[in-house]
């Protein structure tokens, strides 16, 4: 049971982090409350007493998204359901639907934030690998002498371990600043118990672009979530694919070596063949996935084998 | 506690209230403005009885701060259509006989609801997505999706209203006929109260202190301190148990709280009643157990070597039953065999996961008949085994069922009860006791994790010539059902086939697991998965088709069953025909099928889940269409995997 004195519904930055930085030992900040309520559980924190909750989402600052030079800027309120709703998020964020739509459900993807879900820094976020394939960025705010200071900080470096990030007392994220892909083929991979509801035991993000006629591999990015104590972005295996030719055996020849990523203490065995079937199954999903583009395989006769 | 003022529009009606700062808006909506309608089934986002609209969006309230929605416009299961009405959706809902125990139904109801808003011409796929929120364990979700498709045929236009009554009555007998539930509008509308949607007069909220460990005695409680808290109003411990303790549907071997020593992790020791929830919780901090932990058992075949701890003093060898059947003459029955197949299989404990977490409320009224209402699957039993507890004529204890939000055999025990009971006699006021999803999971009883060790003899014509079936069952930590079920188990040991010479035995014991009890099928299940699959495995070494051998053994008009009953009547054959017909079965053994076989994914199967219907539905052209679809396959396989 999750016990708190105070609530606050700041509507402007300024207001949530004066608040912030003035909140007792122990404060909180929540935004769609979705990972923060089923915390302080019997089995998890069990029953906890805060002194006060700060809850970001009616600050205007922190609603919308916005496009600048070749990224988008993600304001931190944006929640999962925008990545299914969005036409135009869903265009330059190719994989974020797939990620989505495996995402807990409609009803908790009105309210999870990708913010939180970054944040929350849990190794098995949906919301990782995606976002680090797409270079992301998470925006963070304080005051500093009555002003607002901001940095960014590139994803892989923020998430530091299980529930480990390299936030500051007092600083709010305002924003996930991600590549822009428009044109790119997306796709999402996620191994749970049933469709909804379900949080990984391990994923994977894919993100591809083939030059005009589909023959040729012009950028390829790969990130995998649940196979160790942060995202992992295959950079060796981009940049091994970046100008080949599209082949169904190269695909099974990197997703070979994808399985030799997994850092996982438990399940290794199984979270590897997971890790090669994955990266296979996203790289050809994302290929189909590519807008206005006819892939053309250079094996197109072969079949696939698992 | 600190209280915060809330200014909402609630189905349609300003509503301002103080309430306490930390409540949820399920909180807010159920004990602040009464709307029982939206259900707490596990209060943690994972089941979805707690829909409702804020602001036009379809959430979850029990993961919403009450806070949060301050200002907003909500709608509630309860304001969807006017009293005395019901939408489309409802109306579906109570057509197609969606409803069962109902505890999901509002939930169910309204994310229906939502699905059809968002899209009124949704197809089968995306609502089956739209509503993968919401759990339901009775109905196995096809009436829900029937439900929910005949309200979009209305909603967009495709079908006339008419198609929500009911259908027109065939002659005058109902067989054969859908009739509808007569409490299905109570439930889609929310109105039908459960234990945990009662409130009484000054009633006060119970909390029960769960042991940590599995196995340990009991050195001292010390409840002083926690008395002593404002809002407190009662502790009670084994010690206030007037009269005989122990309950169980077989034997008495369960204290009503912990009594010298805890035998499973979430046995109760103690429970506290206070003015409200969160002084009952801090409360339950204030108790002190001292507990000196045993050595614990926790594997059946443990159980039964020479030296394992002993859990109950009366049973030294930790058996809680065993149930042996003997018919014929195996010895003679297994030299006849020209095959004799022998295996193990084992089952695991399994859940109930009832939506409706255990819940109930207790009173003494003025004629000191002392009153517990609570969703019992056994009220008569309950209340002889609570009148020999609290010491009192039976007269004086009344048990009423509220409806029971699904049980399956799960809410057979008397589990809180007594609790509830012994709290109300100390304090002549109304007690409830609701608990926690989490709470549900570690104190109730579980299906029996079972071992069976399998001998068959087969003729090469397929004939069984005698079985030897020993099963062992993990009771854990108390008795409840183990008996019954130990007993069905063995009558229905070697399924429905008519064997002439058998041993079965059937033994459960006792181990500082969950206890085990009754679930549906009470031992069936375990003893068929055991028998249905030595008769594949039979039929793949005789190269006999499947359905063949079952013909050959199956019990027929006449046949003796496993405990020499003569049967009247049997219908087996009939069943054998019909389902080997609308399961379009390819006849031959086992082993001439595997890759090739054409039996499956027929029209009347259900498919298997596919995903992103709504991204799916815009990724254009038939060739693209077809590729999403085979890496929804890769993705099904994989998950296999
Ligand atoms: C039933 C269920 C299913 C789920 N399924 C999934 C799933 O499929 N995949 C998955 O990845 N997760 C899943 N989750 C977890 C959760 O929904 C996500 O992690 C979600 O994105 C968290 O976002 P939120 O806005 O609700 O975070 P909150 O609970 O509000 O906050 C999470 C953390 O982030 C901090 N925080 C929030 N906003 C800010 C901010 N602006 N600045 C700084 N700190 C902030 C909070 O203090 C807190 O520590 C599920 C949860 C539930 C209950
Ligand atoms: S989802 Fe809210 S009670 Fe289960
Ligand atoms: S009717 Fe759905 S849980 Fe009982």
């Amino acid at each position: 049971m999750l016990i708190y004195d105070e609530y606050h519904l700041p509507t402007s930055l300024e207001e949530a982090l004066a608040l912030w930085a003035d909140a007792p030992e122990g404060s909180r900040l929540v935004s769609g409350a979705t990972d923060i309520l089923p915390w302080a559980r019997d089995g998890r924190a069990g029953d906890v007493h805060l002194p006060a909750l700060i809850d970001v989402t009616r600050i205007g600052e922190l609603r919308g998204q916005k496009f600048e030079k070749g990224r988008v800027r993600l304001g931190a309120n944006t929640v999962y359901q925008d990545f299914l709703t969005n036409d135009t998020l869903r265009r330059a964020l190719p994989c974020m639907p797939h990620c989505a739509i495996w995402f807990a459900d409609d009803q908790i993807r009105q309210q999870a934030s990708l913010a939180g879900n970054l944040v929350n820094a849990s190794p098995v976020a949906d919301g990782t690998p995606p976002v680090v394939a797409l270079n992301g960025e998470i925006e963070l705010a304080r005051l500093e002498d009555g002003e607002i200071r901001r940095r960014c900080v590139p994803v892989v470096d923020f998430i530091e371990g299980p529930g480990r990030t390299r936030i500051q007392p007092g600083e709010i994220a305002t924003a996930v600043i991600l590549d822009a892909a428009n044109g790119y083929g997306g796709a999402f991979q996620k191994v749970g118990q049933r469709r909804s509801l379900v949080i990984s035991v391990a994923c994977c993000a894919a993100l591809v672009k083939t030059d005009s006629s589909g023959r040729v591999f012009e950028d390829v990015r790969l990130a995998l979530g649940g196979v160790g104590p942060g995202p992992m972005r295959l950079s060796a295996i981009e940049s091994a694919m970046r100008g080949e030719r599209v082949s169904r055996a190269l695909i099974r020849r990197v997703a070979a070596g994808a399985g030799d990523m997994v850092a996982s203490r438990s399940r290794k065995e199984y979270r590897r063949e997971v890790v090669v079937n994955f990266v296979r199954a996203a790289l050809e999903e994302a290929l189909a996935n590519q807008p206005d583009i006819e892939v053309k395989f250079q094996d197109a006769g072969e079949t696939v084998d698992a | 506690m600190p209280k915060m003022k809330l200014e909402m529009e609630v189905n349609n009606r300003k509503v301002v209230k103080e309430t306490d700062t930390h409540k949820r808006l399920i909180d807010f909506l159920r004990e602040d403005l009464n709307l029982t309608g939206t259900k707490e089934g596990c209060g943690a986002g994972e089941c979805g009885t707690c829909s409702v609209f804020v602001d036009g969006k379809l959430v979850k309230s029990c993961l919403m701060p009450a806070a949060k929605a301050n200002g907003a416009k909500i709608e509630t299961i309860e304001g969807l259509a006017k009293p005395g009405e019901l939408t489309p959706v409802q109306k579906a809902f109570h057509k197609t006989g969606a409803s069962q125990c109902g505890y999901c139904i509002p939930g169910m109801v309204m994310a229906a609801t939502a699905c059809l808003r968002e899209n009124p011409k949704a197809g089968i796929e995306e609502i089956k997505e739209r509503l993968g929120g919401n759990i339901c364990r009775c109905t196995g979700y096809t009436k829900i999706f029937e439900a929910v498709e005949i309200a979009r045929s209305v909603v967009a236009g495709e079908a006339p209203a008419g198609v929500l009554d009911e259908d027109e009555p065939l002659g005058e007998s109902y067989i054969g006929h859908n009739v509808r539930r007569l409490d299905a509008p109570s439930k889609v509308t929310g109105r039908l109260k459960y234990a945990a949607d009662m409130k009484l007069p000054d009633m006060l909220q119970m909390q029960v202190l769960r042991s940590p460990h599995a196995h340990a005695r009991i050195v001292s409680i010390d409840t002083s301190e926690a008395e002593a808290m404002d809002g407190v109003a009662c502790v009670i411990t084994a010690d206030d148990v007037p009269g005989k303790d122990g309950f169980g549907v077989f034997v008495h071997d369960q204290p009503i709280m912990a009594r010298g020593k805890v035998r499973h992790v979430g046995e109760a020791v103690a429970a506290v009643a206070a003015e409200d929830l969160v002084t009952a919780r801090r409360a339950l901090s204030k108790i002190k157990v001292e507990y000196e932990v045993l050595p614990g058992l926790f594997d059946a075949e443990e159980a039964l070597k020479p030296g394992a701890p002993v859990i109950h003093d009366y049973a030294p060898g930790n058996v809680v039953k065993h149930i042996p059947v003997r018919k014929g003459d195996v010895e003679k029955g297994f030299a006849e065999a020209d095959l004799i197949l022998e295996d193990d299989f084992s089952t695991q404990q399994v859940e109930h996961a009832y939506l409706e977490p255990e819940a109930g409320v207790a009173y003494v009224d003025a004629d000191d008949v002392v009153t517990v209402i609570s969703p019992s699957q056994n009220i008569t039993h309950h209340r002889h085994m609570l009148a020999d507890i609290i010491a009192k004529p039976i007269n004086k204890v009344r048990f009423i069922m509220s409806p029971v939000g699904g049980g399956f055999g799960g809410k057979e025990d008397m589990i809180y009860q007594g609790m509830l009971a012994l709290a109300a006699m100390k304090t002549h006021r109304p007690v409830q006791l609701n608990f926690t999803r989490e709470e549900s999971l570690i104190a109730s009883a579980k299906r029996h994790p079972s071992r069976v060790h399998y001998r068959m003899g087969l003729k090469r014509d397929g004939r069984i010539t005698a079985v030897e079936f020993s099963m062992l069952s993990d009771g854990g930590a108390y008795g409840m059902s183990s008996e019954g079920v130990m007993r069905k188990a063995a009558i229905l040991s070697c399924g429905p086939y008519e064997i002439e010479n058998l041993k079965v035995d059937t033994r459960a014991v006792y181990t500082n697991n969950t206890p085990s009890g009754a679930f549906r099928t009470f031992g069936g299940m375990q003893a068929q998965f055991a028998t249905e699959s030595m008769m594949d495995m039979a039929a793949e070494a005789l190269d006999l088709d499947p359905f063949e051998i079952r013909r050959i053994n199956m019990m027929k008009i006449g046949s003796l069953t496993h405990t020499q009953q003569a049967l009247k009547t049997a219908s087996l054959d009939r069943v054998l025909d019909a389902a080997e017909k609308a399961s379009r079965w390819e006849k031959g053994a086992p082993k001439v099928r595997g890759a090739t076989r054409q039996d499956l994914d027929g029209p009347d199967t259900r498919k298997s889940c596919t995903l992103g219907a709504r991204i799916a539905a815009e990724v254009s052209g038939a060739e693209k269409g077809q590729r999403s679809g085979a890496s929804e396959k890769t993705k099904d396989s994989e998950r296999v995997a």
